[in-house]
C-alpha cells in the first residue's frame, strides 16, 4: 500500500514537471502554429543557469526561479525576432527546421561551457525536508514542484480566460489578420507569447535541475515526454496538456513498477491508442 | 521530349563516371562514395515525401533503421542467406511497416504531422533499445557480407571496389527508378496534390490513397538504402535507426535543395564529405550542424541546387521554367 502511494506520489511530481514543460510548447504551438523543437533546449539552458546560480547562493532556488524565467524570456523574444519572425513567410517547414538547429546550438553550446556530464546540486532550506502524508515519508521538493505546476497552470487559465489580453491572443489564434487590422499589435503579441513559451521551460528547467540533475541528456529526454503529452492532449490544448501529463506521469512511474522492461514503449502505446481512437487528441479540437 | 532526353545522357554519364571511379580513387574515398550513394538513395526518398508532396516527416530513420535492422538479423539468423534475398526481405518488411504506419499517420498534416512521425521514430528507437536479445541493444550487430547468388554464378563482394560497382548499379538503378517515379501519372499526381489538393479531389483523385502509397513507396526505399548500409559498414548500431539519422537526412535534403530531383543527391555528397572532414578535425559537428541549419534556413532557403539553377539563369539570361523539379512553387 505504501509502495503504491510512493509511485503515486513520483508520478504526480514527474506529471508536474511535463506539464510545465508542455505547457509552454502546446501554447507556443497553439497560438503561434510553431512546434518549437528548441523548447527543451531552452529547458536545458535554464537548467544550467539555475545550476550555477544555485552553487553561488549555497544550494537557494528561489534567485533562479525569478532569473532563469527572465533571461529565458529576453533570449526568446531576440529568437523571435530576430530569427523565427524572418523566415515565417517561407512557411511551416523552414520555422521547424529553423527551431531544430537553434536547438543543437543550444546543446553543444552547453556542452562547450558546462561540460559533457551531468552536474547535480542539492536544494537547502526547508524544500530539502520531508513532511508525512497518508503515512509515509516524503521530500517536500517532489511535493513542490507539484504545487508550482498547479500555480503556472492556474495562472495561464486565468490570464487565456479572464483577462483582456487573453481574449486577444484566442483571437489571434483564429485569424491574426482580423485581430491586426483591429489596431492589435500581433508581431508584438506573438514575441511575447514565444517569449513567454521560452520563460516557462526556463522555470521547468530550474524546476527540474534538482530533481533529475542537469545533464547534456536532459533535453532529449523531456523533448519526445512533451511531444507524447501534447499529442495525447490534443495540439494547443491546455486542459489536455493538463490530462495528458497526468497520465504520462502516473504511467512513467507505475510503468516502471509493473513492467521494468517495457516502461518506455508504454508511453508511445498509449499514443497510438489515442492516435487510432481519436486522432486529434483527447481534448483536441477536430482539424 | 526533349528534356527526358538531355536527362537519359546525364543518368550514362553518370554511370560511365562511375564505372571509372575505381580506377582513379584511393580505397578509403571509394568506400566514401559507396556510402555517399547509398545515402543518396536515402535522400532522394526523403525528398519525395518533403519536395514532392510536402509532408515534413521527422521519422524517415524508422524506415531506414528498419530496412538496417531486418537486414542484419536476417542474416544472422537465416544460415545461408545470399545478399539480394537479405535485401528482399528488408524491402518486403519496410514496405508493409511503411503501410501500417502511414494509414495510422496520413490522418494529420504539417506541424502535427511532423511530430507524429518523430513521435514513432522515438518508439522504434525505444524498441530497438531495448529488445537486446535480437538488435544487440547498445552493442549492435556485426554482420558479414553473404554472397551474390545470380543462379547460374556465385559472385563475391567482399572488396571495396567490387561491392562499390554492386552500389553503383543497384543503388542507382534505384535512384534512377525514383526519378522515373516522379514522371509517372502517379508522381505527377503527388505534385499536384501539394499544389492544389481541393481540385484534385474535384478531379475525382483520391487524395488520401495516392499520399499513402507515396508514403509507403518512400518508406520501402528508405528501408532499401538501409539494408545497403548495413551490407556497406557491415554493422549496424541502433544510431541507425536514432533521429539523428532523419536529421542527417533532413540536412542533406534540405542543404542541397528540395525543389529538384538532384538536390538532394549533392547534398548527401555534400553532407558526407563535409561530415568525414568537419569530424576528423573538431568534436563540435552538432555545433556546425546546427549553424549550417539556421544560416540554409535564413539565407538560401532554396538550398544548394536552388543557387545553381539561379546562376545557370542567370548566365543564360533567361528566366526559363524548371525543367524536372517538382515546380517552383513554395512548400507550404
Amino acid at each position: 500500500m505504501n509502495e503504491i502511494a510512493v509511485f503515486f506520489l513520483h508520478g504526480l511530481a514527474y506529471a508536474g514537471l511535463l506539464f510545465l514543460v508542455s505547457a509552454g510548447l502546446t501554447l507556443v504551438f497553439g497560438m503561434m502554429n510553431v512546434l518549437n523543437f528548441a523548447h527543451a533546449a531552452m529547458y536545458m539552458l535554464g537548467a544550467y543557469f539555475s545550476y550555477s546560480i544555485m552553487l553561488r547562493m549555497s544550494g537557494q532556488i528561489w534567485l533562479s526561479l525569478i532569473v532563469c524565467p527572465i533571461a529565458l524570456f529576453i533570449i526568446g523574444a531576440l529568437i523571435e525576432r530576430f530569427l523565427l519572425r524572418k523566415v515565417h513567410a517561407n512557411g511551416h517547414v523552414a520555422e521547424l527546421l529553423l527551431t531544430f538547429g537553434l536547438a543543437y546550438i543550444i546543446t553543444e553550446l552547453v556542452k562547450w561551457y558546462w561540460g559533457n556530464y551531468p552536474l547535480a546540486v542539492n536544494v537547502t532550506g526547508f524544500l530539502n525536508g520531508t513532511v508525512q502524508i497518508m503515512g509515509i515519508t516524503y521530500p517536500i521538493y517532489r511535493i513542490f514542484i507539484f504545487l508550482c505546476a498547479i500555480f503556472v497552470g492556474l495562472l495561464m487559465a486565468f490570464i487565456l480566460y479572464k483577462t483582456r489580453l487573453g481574449i486577444i491572443l484566442r483571437a489571434a489564434v483564429n485569424d491574426s489578420e482580423t485581430v491586426n487590422t483591429l489596431g492589435v499589435n500581433v508581431p508584438l503579441v506573438f514575441m511575447g507569447v514565444f517569449a513567454f513559451g521560452a520563460a516557462l521551460s526556463g522555470f521547468a528547467g530550474v524546476i527540474a535541475g534538482p530533481l533529475l540533475s542537469t545533464f547534456p541528456g536532459m533535453a532529449h529526454d523531456i523533448l519526445l515526454d512533451a511531444f507524447v503529452v501534447i499529442v495525447v492532449g490534443g495540439f494547443g490544448s491546455l486542459g489536455g496538456a493538463v490530462v495528458a501529463s497526468l497520465l504520462i506521469g502516473e504511467l512513467q512511474s507505475f510503468g516502471v513498477l509493473l513492467f521494468p522492461k517495457l516502461s518506455i514503449a508504454l508511453m508511445y502505446m498509449l499514443m497510438a491508442a489515442v492516435l487510432i481512437i481519436k486522432p486529434s487528441g483527447l481534448f483536441g479540437e477536430e482539424q | 521530349m526533349k528534356l527526358k532526353t538531355n536527362s537519359y545522357i546525364v543518368i550514362i554519364v553518370l554511370f560511365l563516371l562511375g564505372a571509372v571511379m575505381p580506377l582513379v580513387l584511393r580505397r578509403y574515398n571509394l568506400f566514401m562514395l559507396t556510402e555517399i550513394i547509398i545515402f543518396a538513395l536515402y535522400a532522394v526518398s526523403y525528398n519525395l515525401l518533403l519536395g514532392y508532396a510536402g509532408l515534413l516527416s521527422f521519422g524517415h530513420a524508422m524506415f531506414f533503421g528498419l530496412g538496417a535492422f531486418v537486414a542484419a538479423v536476417s542474416i544472422i539468423h537465416i544460415p545461408g542467406l545470399t545478399l539480394l534475398s537479405a535485401v528482399i526481405i528488408s524491402l518486403v518488411i519496410t514496405t508493409i511497416t511503411g503501410f501500417l504506419i502511414g494509414g495510422l499517420l496520413l490522418r494529420h498534416k504539417g506541424a502535427y504531422f511532423a511530430l507524429l512521425t518523430m513521435a514513432f521514430n522515438a518508439l522504434f528507437y525505444a524498441v530497438a533499445t531495448k529488445w537486446h536479445s535480437v538488435t544487440g541493444g547498445d552493442d549492435g550487430l556485426s554482420i558479414s557480407r553473404p554472397e551474390m547468388d545470380l543462379g547460374f554464378a556465385s559472385l563475391s563482394v567482399s572488396s571495396v571496389s567490387s561491392f562499390y560497382y554492386l552500389i553503383l548499379i543497384v543503388v542507382g538503378a534505384s535512384i534512377v527508378f525514383c526519378w522515373y517515379f516522379t514522371h509517372t501519372a502517379m508522381g505527377k499526381t503527388v505534385l499536384l496534390m501539394r499544389e492544389n489538393e481541393e481540385r484534385m479531389k474535384f478531379l475525382g483523385y483520391n487524395t488520401n490513397i495516392s499520399r499513402l502509397i507515396l508514403f509507403t513507396f518512400t518508406g520501402a526505399i528508405a528501408g532499401l538504402a538501409g539494408a545497403f548500409y548495413t551490407l556497406h559498414f557491415q554493422f549496424v548500431s541502433i544510431s541507425a535507426i536514432s533521429i539523428d539519422m532523419t536529421t542527417a537526412v533532413l540536412l542533406m535534403v534540405f542543404v542541397g535543395g528540395t525543389r529538384t530531383f538532384w538536390g538532394p543527391i549533392l547534398g548527401a555528397f555534400v553532407y558526407i564529405i563535409f561530415q568525414n572532414y568537419l569530424s576528423d578535425i573538431t568534436d563540435r559537428w552538432p555545433l556546425f550542424m546546427g549553424l549550417i541549419f539556421v544560416f540554409m534556413v535564413l539565407y538560401v532557403p532554396g538550398g544548394l541546387s536552388q543557387t545553381i539553377v539561379s546562376i545557370r539563369q542567370w548566365f543564360s539570361g533567361r528566366t526559363g521554367t524548371q525543367d524536372n523539379g517538382p515546380a517552383k512553387a513554395e512548400e507550404t
